[in-house]
């Protein structure tokens, strides 16, 4: 809020000015809507300064109860590709607990991934936070990530994290089969990926071609199947038809809507979906056969930046994020899978089973992305 | 007579443009040079091929599917924009200031939120859906592919041919067209020998801007599943970095051609007269009065009322049974206004004073520079944002100094943004100062006015319609940009745009939604006030 309050003073010079603005003929009552407006302006800057509080209030205090600690001369910053609505409550609960400063850059994955390339060592960014693997691996290729402190490392399963120590996983989301629930039957939900290449779902089948998560899911898929099988799986999923969507989002949204009967995505965003349309959303989530690819567990993932690798306080907040309160936050308010040991799993998501990404080398694949880049592409999905 | 002599070919001065002159445009060129080398040194530093990559059938096909949208979507942007443009600034139509206010607003949607919404309204259950079904129509249109992302970028494109070309109707001197009706040419002969001829440099102008828009735009041709170079960039940036620096240089060098052949068509165009003395002809509109509404409130009904009817619809899910609560609160809404309202307005008048001497140059001395920085200024309008960001990022890394003094700065944040759009006021400017005469100024001259008070007291005053509809351009866009806001901008300062992206990429629709209304709505007042500074000119 400090920010805003601060603003105040420039706020009144800024509305001043329209008034000197008489002089040069402008009519009395366009004058007095001005000040009205000013005044209604002034109000609201007055109002919501007067009620700054220290103390949280909403979901941060469901994660962390007790009274902020004093401020300590110390900040962590952030480049968050997870997005704020959900995470900021996290970072507001471990600032107000441990008195150190948060700061934040929130963005997409991706984008922050290549804003941290182009800074280097400059960077005044400690910790990056990202939705999927990919933007980690690109940033591990450029060597740019430090070494997590083993303690920290520790704190999940070593499937869960980089052999190397460059990133470990906070949450998790499983690749799943969202279905429309009125015009998919049953007994027409598959078992497996490879089945959805059966002329019965010819055109009916819609997927996130160029998303992240696609593309890490799909690069697992190479790396266990090997890159001929995964290619013809993809072939025939053109061949029978199936739809590119932009992200997990829209195939969700669509997939709701009826637009398109059921598509691959992450689990996770049908509970969003559902959670902020209820009973009108008309999809639900199918999970794919235990063993099957196409029920990974892909993680999203914690690194450091090199220059603050030995920092203590980054290591504090990597461990804050993977403490009960939080990992519980993340599976109770975002339906997600926590990570860390003895964190029960929000009852209304399916046990895990699943093949974990973790479990793949997924530092080996290095420029494994481009490869998969480049048979999408030459598939030909992302035309239909 | 000054009037019926301007149309034929003015001999241009082609020198006496001041040192301080020459040496600003040569600064703010720099400025707007970051971008195309940061691109040019990248494609070249980092090892890629981007010739080979240019010519192979991946990019071949996004480069033509864009080239295609393209193509269409000026088309009907241009012809959209310049008749409202007419119908808005020299007719009789009703309520003509209610649609002078809306009709530029469809500029502030954030073109994935537009698209979103048409969707989202159009599909099944949704609200067109619903509203159809009440009168027995079972309609599901599906918002996707071509017809799609052409049908959503006319829509909110149409306001960079409408703005600048209603400014330049509403400059028109009476004198000609009152000349070619009493020697009896019919309306259409006039129209066509009198008015076109003027104002073809602002329809192609605002064109311009609509084709570049279109190739550069990400969020819309996503949701609507129109693959083009983009998405090809955009998927490229991390899985192999060096095909989407060669992707975005071609996406440059298209920029660069279009732009010359828009500089070359428009010299040929006569130089254009000077502004009026006396106030701009209406005509009346008769029996094609309603016709006209029509066509207003087509435009008006599709590019504004409907998107924002399923805004509301989206921030109404608040007032639902069961629905999560709101993770946000007035604070941040508010923090939220203040930074967009004071950064975009900051935004503009910068971009407006950046390129006013391009504008000079270019319009006044006809100096080749001139023409050169014109380019420059304008091509980068093609740039996704995210590579303005990334460049401006890698300058200032260069050197400790500028480390020092503008990283995560607002002034940086605004540097950017002026880069940005700075080539949406370029050409509306340009047009504004050829609008001139410069017997005026030269009459000035002889009587002993400074430069400085010349160009106060003559260019000021009369450019001022120019430069309000370059402001306006400047203002809703940048109120709606998204890559440059997350990561330039100093650490913890969100916009309404920021807040809606990221509200809507988790489904917060409820937030989203509210955000996005209280863009909009801004964005209304901004109009209005635009709308109202010129009042003397209705």
């Amino acid at each position: 809020m400090g920010h805003v309050c601060q603003e105040f003073d420039d706020t009144t010079i800024f509305v001043k000015k329209p008034l000197l603005f008489v002089r040069h003929g402008v009519t009395v009552q366009i004058m007095k809507l001005r000040i009205t407006a000013v005044l209604l302006f002034i109000a609201v800057f007055a109002s919501a300064c007067g009620s700054a509080s220290t103390d949280l209030t909403g979901v941060a205090a469901d994660i962390y109860g007790g009274g902020c600690a004093d401020r300590v001369d110390e900040t962590v910053t952030v480049y968050s590709g997870r997005t704020e609505n959900l995470l900021a409550p996290v970072l507001d609960a471990f600032q107000c607990e441990t008195g150190i400063d948060v700061e934040v850059r929130w963005g997409s994955s991706t984008d922050l991934a290549l804003l941290l390339a182009e800074e280097g060592d400059k960077t005044n960014a400690d910790i990056f936070l990202s939705k999927s693997p990919g933007p980690v691996g690109f940033l591990e290729s450029k060597d740019l990530l430090g070494t997590i402190s083993q303690d920290v490392l520790d704190l999940v399963e070593p499937q869960n994290r980089s052999a190397e120590g460059r990133w470990i996983g906070f949450s998790g989301r499983k690749r799943v089969l969202v279905a429309n629930l009125d015009t998919v039957k049953d007994s027409e939900l598959p078992e497996s990926v490879f089945e959805l290449t059966d002329p019965i779902y010819k055109g009916r089948v819609a997927i996130a071609a160029t998303n992240g998560s696609f593309l890490d899911w799909f690069t697992v898929f190479r790396d266990q199947f090997g890159t001929d099988t995964a290619t013809e799986w993809l072939n025939a999923m053109v061949e029978n038809d199936a739809h590119s969507y932009a992200n997990n989002r829209a195939i969700v949204s669509a997939v709701g809507l009826g637009e398109v009967d059921m598509g691959l995505v992450n689990h996770y965003y049908n509970y969003q979906v559902a959670a902020a349309e209820g009973e009108s959303h008309r999809a639900q989530n199918h999970d794919l056969g235990d063993d099957d690819i196409g029920s990974l567990l892909i993680i999203t993932a914690a690194s450091v930046t090199q220059t603050s690798e030995n920092d203590p306080v980054v290591g504090q907040l990597l461990s804050y994020l993977l403490s009960t309160p939080v990992q519980e936050y993340f599976t109770n308010e975002t339906f997600e899978y926590p990570l860390a040991s003895g964190v029960a799993l929000n009852p209304v998501l399916p046990k895990l089973a699943a093949l974990e990404i973790g479990s793949v080398d997924f530092d080996a694949l290095g420029g494994g992305f481009e490869e998969t880049l480049a048979i999408i592409e030459a598939s030909g999905i992302l035309n239909q | 007579m000054p009037g019926l002599l301007t149309l034929s070919r003015r001999s241009p001065r082609k020198s006496g443009a001041s040192l301080v002159l020459r040496s600003l445009s040569v600064i703010v060129v720099i400025g707007f040079a970051f971008p195309a080398s940061y691109l040019v040194w990248r494609n070249f530093t980092d090892g890629g091929q981007p010739f080979d990559l240019l010519t192979s059938r991946r990019t071949t096909g996004p480069l033509i599917r864009t080239l295609k949208l393209a193509f269409a979507v000026s088309t009907t942007s241009m012809v959209l924009g310049s008749s409202l443009a007419w119908l808005t600034a020299r007719t009789d139509l009703p309520l003509l200031r209610f649609w002078r206010v809306i009709l530029p607003v469809p500029l502030v949607f954030p073109t994935f939120i537009g698209a979103a919404a048409f969707i989202r309204t159009f599909a099944s259950g949704g609200l067109a859906h619903q509203t159809l079904g009440w009168v027995g129509i079972d309609a599901v249109l599906q918002f996707r592919g071509f017809f799609g992302a052409w049908f959503v970028l006319t829509l909110f494109t149409y306001p960079y041919v409408y703005l600048p070309v209603s400014s330049r109707f509403r400059q028109l001197p009476s004198s000609l067209e009152e000349s070619a009706r009493l020697l009896g040419d019919a309306p259409f002969t006039m129209f066509r020998r009198i008015i076109l001829p003027q104002t073809a440099g602002a329809i192609g102008a605002g064109t311009l801007l609509v084709f570049l828009y279109t190739i550069s735009d990400f969020g819309a041709v996503q949701l609507l599943r129109y693959d083009t170079l983009t998405r090809a960039i955009a998927t490229n940036q991390l899985a192999n970095p060096a095909a989407a620096l060669a992707l975005s240089l071609a996406l440059l060098i298209l920029a660069a051609i279009v732009v010359s052949a828009e500089r070359a068509t428009s010299r040929k165009l006569p130089t254009l007269g000077d502004t009026q003395a006396s106030r701009a002809v209406r005509y009346s509109l008769g029996r094609w009065k309603a016709p006209s509404v029509g066509l207003a409130a087509l435009a008006a009904g599709l590019g504004v009322v409907a998107p924002f009817v399923a805004l509301l619809d989206w921030a109404s899910g608040a007032l639902h049974p069961g629905s999560r609560g709101l993770t946000i609160d007035t604070e941040n809404v508010v923090e939220a206004t203040w930074n967009t309202l004071h950064i975009s307005v900051l935004a503009a008048v910068a971009a407006i004073l950046a390129v006013l001497p391009i504008a000079l140059l270019v319009g006044r001395y006809q100096t080749r520079g001139g023409a050169l920085a014109h380019a420059v200024v304008i091509s980068s309008f093609a740039l996704p944002g995210i590579l303005i960001a990334l460049a401006m990022r890698f300058w200032t890394l260069r050197s400790d100094l500028a480390f020092d003094l503008f990283s995560d700065t607002k002034a940086l944040l605004l540097f950017a943004y002026v880069v940005r759009f700075g080539s949406l006021a370029m050409g509306v400017t340009l047009i504004a100062v050829k609008a001139v005469p410069q017997q005026l100024n030269d009459a000035a001259r002889m009587l002993g006015a400074t430069s400085f008070r010349r160009f106060v007291s003559i260019d000021l005053p009369l450019m001022r319609p120019g430069i309000l509809a370059a402001a306006g351009l400047v203002l809703l866009s940048t109120m709606k940009e998204l890559p440059i806001s997350l990561l330039i901008a100093p650490l913890g300062f969100s916009t309404l745009a920021t807040r809606t992206f990221s509200s809507f990429e988790e489904a917060f629709v409820v937030e989203a939604g509210l955000m996005a209304v209280v863009l909009v709505v801004l964005s209304f007042a901004l109009s209005w006030a635009l709308v109202l500074r010129r009042a003397d000119d209705l």
